[in-house]
C-alpha cells in the first residue's frame, strides 16, 4: 500500500471543493474530489497536500474542508493533513489564484475531481489551470498505476466500464472520474487535527467572464417526444400507436444448435462485438464447408 | 516448630501479597485518572453484601457455595492472623477458627464438585487449581488449629505430619494471599471489592439515585416482578469530550483507571459468555475473553494463559498486548468489537458488575473517530446521518410521506403546546414500521390524546451513530434535536422506538435535554389504566409471546407495561425461557445489523427458535429494529406484531366528537403523572 | 423488414369453433349485423391503446390486426429538402463523437443545435472528423466536412495532436462557433482543451469561457447546467459543449457535407505539437468486474437455462458480463446484483443476449437502452423474441454449448471438478 520511493519524490497535491449532497443539498465532501484525495493518499500517503480556493471566513466551508482532512488516517504515520486555503471571494477567479499558487508550490501531480458539485460546475478548471501553467492535463482517470520522476501511468475510464492506459508527462493535472476507487471514511479525530493554512499574499482577480451570466434554479429538462414528421395523419397515428416492440427483427427458427451458434457468431462478428482474433477451430471450418 | 513457622508464613505471605497488590494498583493507575474519593471504600460491605449478592443469588447454589467459602475464608484468615500470627491462642478464638475453616471446607467441597466436570462457560487452568487450594487451606488450617482447643496436641508436635500440615497451609496461603496480590484467581476478591467501591456507575448500587429513576415513572413499576433492580439502571453511555487529545480507547492505558480495575475483578464465571447472543451465533465475540484480553493488555503479555472459551473462530494464544500498545488488532480483532449488539445481557449477568458495553463502545469510538475504520455499511450510515439526518440517506422531508392521508397534526401549528409529542424515529422511512406507526396514531386518536409530530424537523436520535462510536455525529444530532425541542411546548414525548426512547430519555440529559419520555407500551398501558381505550378482548385463545427489546427492558427496566397491555387485550403470554431482564437480543442493536459480522448462525434465527419453543403463533414486539430482524427470519414462522398493531386491531371504535380532545389542563389523568 | 408471426395452433383453434379452447383465441367481433339487419359496432373493441394511454380508433379502413406492418411503413422517412450553402458567411464547427465510427444520437442532436445557430446567418455547418468514411453527415445536417484523419491517428487518444488540428482551423477559418458533445473522455475533453486554449487570447485579456453541459439554446442565450441544481443562462459563446437532446436533430433537410480542405500552411506545425500524453492502448477488463449498468456486452440468463455451468462457461468464452432475469435470481441461480430489469439494473449494453428469457415487461424496460438485442428462446411467441433484433428459436443450453464449441473452447467434460482447471488454462 505504501507508495514506491520514486513517488515520494513527486509532490502530489489534491484540489478539493465543497460538495453538495444530492438529497439534502448539504455541504460535504464532493464525491469526485474525495476520490481524488483517496487516490492521492494511496500515492503519496500523508505527504499529500490539499488546496482549496475560497472564502476563508465561511464556517460551513471549513467544516467541509475538514472532512477531507479527516481522510488522513491509516497511512502508516500520524502526520496530520494540511490544507492550503487560498482566500478569495466567491466573485473572484479561482483559476488565477490557484495557477499562481501552484506554479510556485513545486507540485508535480495535481489531482482533482472532474466536476465541482456547486458553482459553475463546468469541469473547465483543470484545463484552464493546465493552459496557464503549461502542464499536461488528463480527465476521466480511474486509477494511477505508477509514478516516476518524469511521468505517470494512468488508467482512463471509458464508457461501458472499459479502461485505457495513458502515459502522461509531469507536471500534470489529473481529473478523477466517479468510477475511481471509493474514498475512505472521513474520521473526526484526523479532521480536527488537520490544519487549514490560509495562504497570505495571494492576488485575486475578479472573475469578469461570469458577470454577464444569470444563474437560475435548474429546470427539469423536457423529455423528448417522438415526433413523427409526416403529412399523412394516418401514418402519424400509426407511428404513435404502433408498439415499438413489434419492430422488425430477424427470426431464425428450425436451426440445429450448431447452425444457430454459427448464425449468432456471424452476427456478433458483423456487429464487431466478437473480434476475430481466434483461429477458427476445426468444427467451425467443417460447418463452414457444409454451407 | 509450628509456633515459629506459622507466624513467619502468615506474615511473609501478607507482606508478599501486599507488594503484589501494590504492583496491581500501579497497573490500574496506568489508566486515565479521575478524582479519588477514598471514603468510597466504606461502601464495599453494603455493595458487596447487598447489590453484588443479588446478582450472584440468581444462581442459588452458587450463592450458598460462595457465602460458605468466601465467608469461611475471610473469617479463618482473620482469626489465623490473630491466633497464629500474633499468638493469641485463646480457645474460643480457636473454636471460631475451626468453625470458619469447617465452613470453608464445606464450601470448597461444593466448589470442587462443580469443578469435576466444569460447564463450558467456566475457565479452567488456575481456576481448577483454586478449588484444590481452597480445600488445602481449609483442611490445613482446620487441622493445624485443632491443638488450640486441646484436641490431639501431641500428634502435631513435630515430625512429618507437621511438615505436611505446614505445606498444606502454605499452599493455601500462597494461593489465597500471595495469589490475590500477584494476579492469581483470588485477585477477584481484592480487585472486586475495590471495583465495587470505585465503580464508574455508582447509581447501579442505589435504587433511589436521582439519575436512576426511570423517566416514565409508570405506576406498574411497583409490581414489576421482572425487574430485580428497578431503580438502579444506569445505562446511558458516558459522553466523550470531543476536545480531548485522543478520542476513545486505543491502548489499555486509555481506559479510565476504574475500568481497568473492573477488568481485574472478573472471576471468569462465564455468565456473560452464556448469555451473549453474538457468542451463541458463532460471531467472534466472547465478553469473558474480551475482559481477560483487557487484563492481558493492562499487564502485558499474551493470551496464551487464558483457559476458557475463546472468540468463536479465533484461535486463543495468538494475540498479545501491552498497556501502551494499541488493542486493535494485535490484542483484539476489530470484528470482535463490531459483533457486539450492545444488548447489555453480559452486563446484566455479571456478578462483578463489570461494564463490557462501555469498554466496547470506548474502543469503537477510537476506531471510528480516529481510525475511520467503521465497517462499510456503518460508515455509510454515519455519512448519511451527517448529510441527511437519517441513516438511510433519504430526504428528511419525506419523513411523513406515509401519513399523508392521516392528517397528523404538526407541532409547528400548535404554538400553544400539545400534551404528547409523538417521536416517529427512523422507522418512519420503513414500510413495515409505518404500519406500526399508523396503528399507534389510531390508538392515540381513539384515546383522545392531544398529540403532534415534528415532521421534517425530526432527526435521527443519534443512537446508531453513538453505538458505532461516532460520538461527534451523535452529539451534533443530540444538540440539534434538543434545540428543536426547545422551540416547542409539549408535556411528554412518546415514541414507538425503544432506541430513541433510551437515547432521548437517558442520554440527552447529559447534553441539557431533560424530558419526560415514554415508550408507547408504557403510554398505552396508561391509557388502558385510565379507561380511555376500549378493546374487544380476543375470543380465540391464541398463544402469544412477548420479546423484550433490550433498550426497553434491560436498558430502561420496562418489563411490566407491555405485558400489562397484552393482558388488557385478554391475551395470555407464554413467556420464553429467556425473557424479561434475561431476554435475548434480536441482533439488531448497536449497529450490529450494519456491521454484519459473519457467524455460524443468525441471531434473529436463534431468537425465533426461542419463540417457537413457546408454541406461540404470534410474537409481540415493541421495537422497529426487533420487528425488522425477526421478520427477516424465513417463513414459515410465527407472525410478528407490534404491540400497537395488536391494540389497534382490537380497538372498538367509539364515535367521538372532534372537540372531545382532552387538553392537558383539564385532564385528571395526565395531571397525576409526575412530569 | 417486419415479420407477422402466426401461431398455427392458435390460428387453428380460432377457426375451429368446436375446439374446447376456442374462446381463448377467438377475437370478439367488434362489428356484426344485428337481427334487424343493422350494422352494430362495439366501440370498446375497436382501436388500440396508444403509447400515451389514450385509445385511438383507426378509421382509415386498414384493420387493426395488420398494424405492425403498416407501422414500419409509417416510420419510413419522408423525403427531405436539399439545402446547399454555396458561399457561407462563416462556419459553425461540429466535432461529433463518432463512437464506434458512426454518428450517435448525441451527434445528431449536436448537428441540430449547429443548424439552429447557423441557419439564419448563412453559416455553413462543418463536421470535423478524425476518421474517414463517415456516413450520414448529409442527413445529420453538415454542409461541409473537414476530415482531419491525416493529422491525427485513427482511434488513439491523442487530444494534443487533435487540438493542434483544431487550432489550425481556428487560425484559418475562425469559425463562429465550436460545438462538441460533452462526454468524457471524448468531445468533453477535446472541447475543454480547445476552450482553454482559446480562453487565453494573445492580448492577455481574460477570454470568454466555454458553455458546458448546454442543454438548450434559445433566443441567443444558452442554458447550461451548473453545479448545485443551478442553470446558467448566458449569451451563446463561441465554444459549446452540449448534452444529449440539446436540440432536435435535423429531419426535414438534407445537406451536401461537401469535403473541404483547409490550407493551413503545414510548415512545421506537426513538429510543434508538444505531446505530453501517450496512449498505451486499451486495458483488458474482466467483464464480471464491470458494473452491470455499464457493461457493453451482456449474456443474460432466465428460466430457460438448465445447464448453469454451461452458461457461465459461455459467458467467459464470449467475454460477456453475466445478467439474469428476476426468476433466475429468485430461484437462487444468480446473485441479486446481476438482475436486469426495472426491479434490478437498467442496462445499456451495445449487445444484449437473452437466453431463455421470455421478456416480462419489467425486463424489457430494463433493456430498453440496449442497442442490439439477441434472443435465444424455444418459444417463438414470447415478447423477448418480438423485441429482439435477432431471435433464434432454439434451446438455450444447446445453442450456448454449440457456441462454445464453435469458438474453439468447448466446456470441459461434465465432471465439475475439472472445470476450474480447464478455465484457468
Amino acid at each position: 500500500m505504501m507508495p514506491p520511493d520514486d513517488a515520494n519524490s513527486v509532490s502530489v497535491f489534491a484540489l478539493v471543493s465543497s460538495g453538495r449532497h444530492p438529497v439534502s443539498g448539504r455541504a460535504g465532501r464532493a464525491r469526485e474530489d474525495a476520490r481524488a484525495v483517496e487516490m492521492g493518499l494511496m500515492l503519496a500517503g500523508s505527504a499529500l497536500k490539499l488546496a482549496h480556493a475560497g472564502d476563508a471566513d465561511d464556517g460551513a466551508l471549513r467544516d467541509c474542508l475538514e472532512a477531507y482532512l479527516g481522510m488522513f488516517h491509516g497511512l502508516g504515520d500520524d502526520r496530520p493533513g494540511e490544507l492550503s486555503l487560498l482566500p478569495m471571494t466567491t466573485e473572484d477567479d479561482a483559476v488565477a489564484a490557484l495557477s499562481e499558487w501552484l506554479a510556485n508550490s513545486g507540485a508535480r501531480l495535481v489531482l482533482t475531481g472532474q466536476r465541482a458539485e456547486c458553482g459553475e460546475g463546468s469541469a473547465m478548471l483543470p484545463y484552464l489551470l493546465a493552459e496557464r501553467l503549461g502542464w499536461s492535463v488528463v480527465a476521466g482517470i480511474a486509477a494511477i498505476e505508477s509514478v516516476d520522476a518524469g511521468s505517470a501511468t494512468l488508467l482512463q475510464a471509458l464508457p461501458q466500464g472499459q479502461r485505457r492506459r495513458l502515459d502522461v508527462r509531469l507536471p500534470c493535472l489529473v481529473a478523477v472520474d466517479a468510477v475511481a476507487p471509493a474514498p475512505r471514511q472521513s474520521a473526526f479525530g484526523p479532521a480536527r487535527r488537520g490544519s487549514i493554512n490560509v495562504v497570505e499574499g495571494i492576488e485575486t482577480s475578479p472573475d469578469t467572464a461570469r458577470r454577464a451570466w444569470q444563474t437560475q434554479p435548474a429546470r427539469a429538462r423536457p423529455r423528448r417526444l417522438k415526433v413523427v414528421k409526416s403529412g399523412n395523419a394516418r401514418d402519424r397515428f400509426k407511428a404513435a400507436a404502433a408498439k415499438s416492440s413489434a419492430s422488425g427483427g430477424q427470426v431464425l427458427s428450425g436451426l440445429t444448435p450448431d447452425q444457430a451458434a454459427e448464425k449468432l457468431i456471424d452476427y456478433l462478428r458483423k456487429e464487431k462485438i466478437l473480434r476475430e482474433e481466434k483461429t477458427p477451430s476445426i468444427s467451425e471450418e467443417a460447418s463452414a464447408a457444409d454451407q | 516448630m509450628l509456633q515459629t513457622l506459622l507466624p513467619i508464613l502468615i506474615f511473609a505471605a501478607l507482606i508478599v501479597g501486599a507488594i503484589g497488590a501494590l504492583r496491581r494498583v500501579r497497573l490500574w493507575r496506568q489508566g486515565r485518572r479521575s478524582p479519588m474519593v477514598w471514603r468510597r471504600i466504606l461502601l464495599i460491605p453494603k455493595r458487596y453484601l447487598n447489590d453484588l449478592h443479588h446478582v450472584v443469588a440468581r444462581d442459588k447454589a452458587m450463592a450458598h457455595t460462595h457465602v460458605a467459602t468466601a465467608g469461611g475464608f475471610v473469617a479463618a484468615m482473620a482469626l489465623a492472623v490473630v491466633v497464629h500470627g500474633f499468638g493469641w491462642r485463646h480457645p474460643i478464638l480457636g473454636g471460631l477458627l475451626l468453625a470458619a475453616s469447617a465452613a470453608m471446607f464445606v464450601g470448597a467441597l461444593a466448589v470442587n464438585r462443580r469443578r469435576v466436570k466444569p460447564p463450558e462457560k467456566l475457565s479452567r487452568g488456575p481456576w481448577q487449581r483454586l478449588s484444590k487450594s481452597l480445600l488445602a487451606y481449609s483442611v490445613g488450617m482446620f487441622l493445624i488449629s485443632l491443638p488450640l482447643v486441646g484436641i490431639a496436641p501431641a500428634l502435631f508436635g513435630g515430625g512429618v505430619l507437621a511438615v505436611l500440615l505446614i505445606a498444606l497451609v502454605a499452599w493455601g496461603v500462597l494461593e489465597m494471599i500471595v495469589g490475590m496480590g500477584w494476579g492469581g484467581p483470588m485477585k477477584h476478591a481484592f480487585a472486586g471489592s475495590l471495583h465495587l467501591a470505585f465503580h464508574r456507575r455508582p447509581e447501579r448500587f442505589d435504587d433511589r439515585h436521582p439519575k436512576s429513576i426511570r423517566p416514565s415513572g409508570h405506576q406498574f413499576d411497583q409490581d414489576a416482578s421482572h425487574d430485580e433492580h428497578r431503580g438502579s439502571r444506569s445505562t446511558a453511555l458516558f459522553p466523550l469530550d470531543l476536545n480531548a487529545e485522543k478520542l476513545g480507547v486505543e491502548k489499555p492505558a486509555d481506559f479510565q483507571w476504574e475500568q481497568l480495575l473492573g477488568f481485574d475483578a472478573c472471576v471468569q464465571c462465564g455468565r456473560c459468555q452464556a448469555v451473549c447472543p453474538a457468542f451463541a451465533a458463532g460471531q467472534p465475540l466472547n465478553p469473558k475473553k474480551l475482559i481477560q484480553d483487557m487484563v492481558v493488555g493492562m499487564a502485558g503479555g499474551t493470551d496464551s494463559g487464558y483457559a476458557g472459551s475463546g472468540y468463536p473462530g479465533i484461535e486463543v494464544g495468538k494475540h498479545h498486548g501491552a498497556s501502551a500498545e494499541p488493542i486493535v488488532p494485535q490484542l483484539v480483532e476489530a470484528e470482535t468489537l463490531w459483533a457486539c449488539t450492545t444488548c447489555r445481557a453480559c452486563v446484566e449477568e455479571c456478578p462483578m458488575m463489570i461494564e463490557h458495553v462501555d469498554a466496547i463502545v470506548d474502543m469503537r469510538r477510537f476506531i471510528t473517530l480516529e481510525r475511520g475504520e467503521t465497517p462499510e455499511k456503518g460508515a455509510a450510515a454515519i455519512d448519511n446521518l451527517i448529510a441527511t439526518d437519517n441513516p438511510g440517506g433519504l430526504d428528511n422531508a419525506s419523513r411523513l410521506d406515509w401519513a399523508a392521508d392521516l392528517e397528523i397534526p404538526r407541532i409547528q401549528d400548535r404554538p400553544e403546546g400539545v400534551d404528547v409529542l409523538l417521536w416517529l424515529g427512523d422507522g418512519a422511512f420503513d414500510m413495515r414500521n409505518q404500519r406500526t406507526l399508523r396503528a399507534l396514531v389510531k390508538i392515540l386518536r381513539a384515546g383522545n390524546v392531544d398529540f403532534a409530530v415534528l415532521g421534517d424537523e425530526e432527526r435521527d436520535s443519534g443512537d446508531v451513530a453513538r453505538r458505532l462510536g461516532d460520538e461527534a455525529t451523535f452529539q451534533r444530532l443530540a444538540e440539534r434535536n434538543i434545540a428543536t425541542f426547545s422551540r416547542y411546548r409539549f408535556q411528554r414525548i412518546v415514541t414507538a422506538d425503544p432506541h430513541s426512547f433510551h437515547v432521548i430519555g437517558r442520554e440527552y440529559p447529559a447534553f441539557g435535554g431533560e424530558y419526560v419520555v415514554k415508550h408507547h407500551s408504557t403510554f398505552i398501558a396508561e391509557l388502558f389504566d385510565a379507561g380511555r381505550l376500549s378493546v374487544a378482548t380476543s375470543e380465540q385463545r391464541e398463544t402469544i409471546t412477548y420479546h423484550d427489546p433490550c433498550y426497553l427492558g434491560r436498558y430502561n427496566g420496562e418489563f411490566a407495561a407491555p405485558r400489562q397491555v397484552l393482558a388488557a387485550l385478554g391475551l395470555d403470554v407464554a413467556e420464553m425461557e429467556r425473557s424479561g431482564y434475561r431476554s435475548r437480543c434480536c441482533g439488531g442493536g448497536g449497529g450490529a445489523a450494519l456491521s454484519d459480522v459473519p457467524g455460524k448462525a443468525r441471531i434473529p434465527d436463534m431468537r425465533m427458535i426461542d419463540v417457537r419453543e413457546t408454541g406461540a403463533t404470534t410474537v409481540a414486539v415493541a421495537c422497529p429494529q426487533c420487528t425488522a430482524m425477526l421478520e427477516g427470519v424465513v417463513e414459515p414462522r410465527p407472525q410478528i406484531k407490534d404491540l400497537a398493531e395488536l391494540v389497534a386491531d382490537a380497538l372498538i371504535e367509539q364515535p367521538t366528537a372532534a372537540d372531545d380532545i382532552v387538553s392537558p389542563a383539564d385532564s385528571e389523568f395526565f395531571d397525576e403523572v409526575p412530569a | 423488414m417486419s415479420i407477422r408471426r402466426i401461431d398455427p395452433h392458435a390460428e387453428r383453434m380460432r377457426r375451429n369453433r368446436l375446439h374446447p379452447r376456442h374462446q381463448e383465441f377467438a377475437r370478439p367481433a367488434w362489428r356484426w349485423i344485428s337481427a334487424e339487419g343493422v350494422t352494430r359496432v362495439n366501440p370498446h373493441l375497436v382501436g388500440a391503446i396508444g403509447p400515451n394511454g389514450i385509445k385511438r380508433i383507426d378509421r382509415s379502413g386498414a384493420s387493426v390486426e395488420s398494424s405492425s406492418v403498416s407501422a414500419s411503413q409509417a416510420s419510413a422517412e419522408p423525403s427531405r429538402r436539399q439545402i446547399v450553402i454555396a458561399e457561407p458567411a462563416g462556419y459553425v464547427m461540429v466535432v461529433p463523437e463518432l463512437a464506434e465510427g458512426r454518428l450517435s444520437d448525441h451527434d445528431r442532436d449536436l448537428f441540430g443545435l449547429a443548424r439552429q445557430l447557423a441557419d439564419d446567418r448563412r453559416l455553413a455547418v462543418t463536421a470535423i472528423t478524425f476518421q474517414g468514411g463517415v456516413t450520414g453527415l448529409e442527413e445529420a445536417g453538415a454542409d461541409r466536412w473537414l476530415d482531419l484523419s491525416a493529422s491525427a491517428e485513427d482511434g488513439d487518444y491523442c487530444p494534443e495532436a487533435r487540438l493542434a488540428g483544431l487550432e489550425r482551423i481556428e487560425a484559418s477559418l475562425s469559425p463562429a462557433h465550436w460545438l462538441f458533445a460533452d462526454t468524457f473522455p471524448g468531445g468533453g475533453d477535446l472541447g475543454r482543451r480547445l476552450a482553454a486554449r482559446l480562453s487565453v487570447p494573445s492580448d492577455g485579456a481574460q477570454g470568454e469561457r466555454a458553455a458546458t453541459r448546454v442543454w438548450q439554446v434559445a433566443d441567443g442565450k444558452s442554458l447550461s447546467r451548473a453545479g448545485d441544481r443551478q442553470d446558467i443562462q448566458r449569451d451563446v459563446p463561441r465554444v459549446l459543449l452540449a448534452l444529449p437532446e440539446c436540440a432536435e436533430p435535423v429531419s426535414e433537410t438534407r445537406h451536401e457535407a461537401r469535403p473541404m480542405m483547409v490550407d493551413t500552411g503545414q510548415s512545421g506545425t506537426d513538429a510543434a505539437v508538444d505531446i505530453g500524453i501517450i496512449d498505451r492502448g486499451r486495458v483488458a477488463v474482466d467483464p464480471q468486474q464491470i458494473p452491470l449498468a455499464q457493461a457493453p456486452f451482456i449474456l443474460s440468463a432466465g428460466r430457460g437455462i438448465g445447464d448453469w455451468e454451461g452458461y457461465h462457461h459461455a459467458a467467459r468464452v464470449l467475454g460477456a458480463s453475466e445478467g439474469a432475469s428476476r426468476v433466475a435470481v429468485d430461484d437462487g441461480y444468480m446473485p441479486r446484483a446481476r438482475q436486469v430489469g426495472a426491479t434490478g439494473t437498467f442496462v445499456s449494453a451495445s449487445c444484449y443476449i437473452a437466453v431463455g428469457i421470455s421478456g416480462a415487461v419489467q425486463h424489457l424496460q430494463g433493456i430498453a437502452r440496449c442497442q442490439r438485442v439477441i434472443a435465444i428462446n424455444s418459444d417463438p411467441s414470447c415478447d423477448m423474441v418480438k423485441r429482439a433484433d435477432l431471435a433464434i428459436i432454439a434451446d438455450g443450453d444447446d445453442v450456448l454449448k454449440a457456441l462454445c464449441e464453435s469458438l474453439g473452447q468447448p466446456k470441459a467434460s461434465s465432471q465439475p471438478g475439472e472445470e476450474p482447471l480447464h478455465d484457468a488454462a
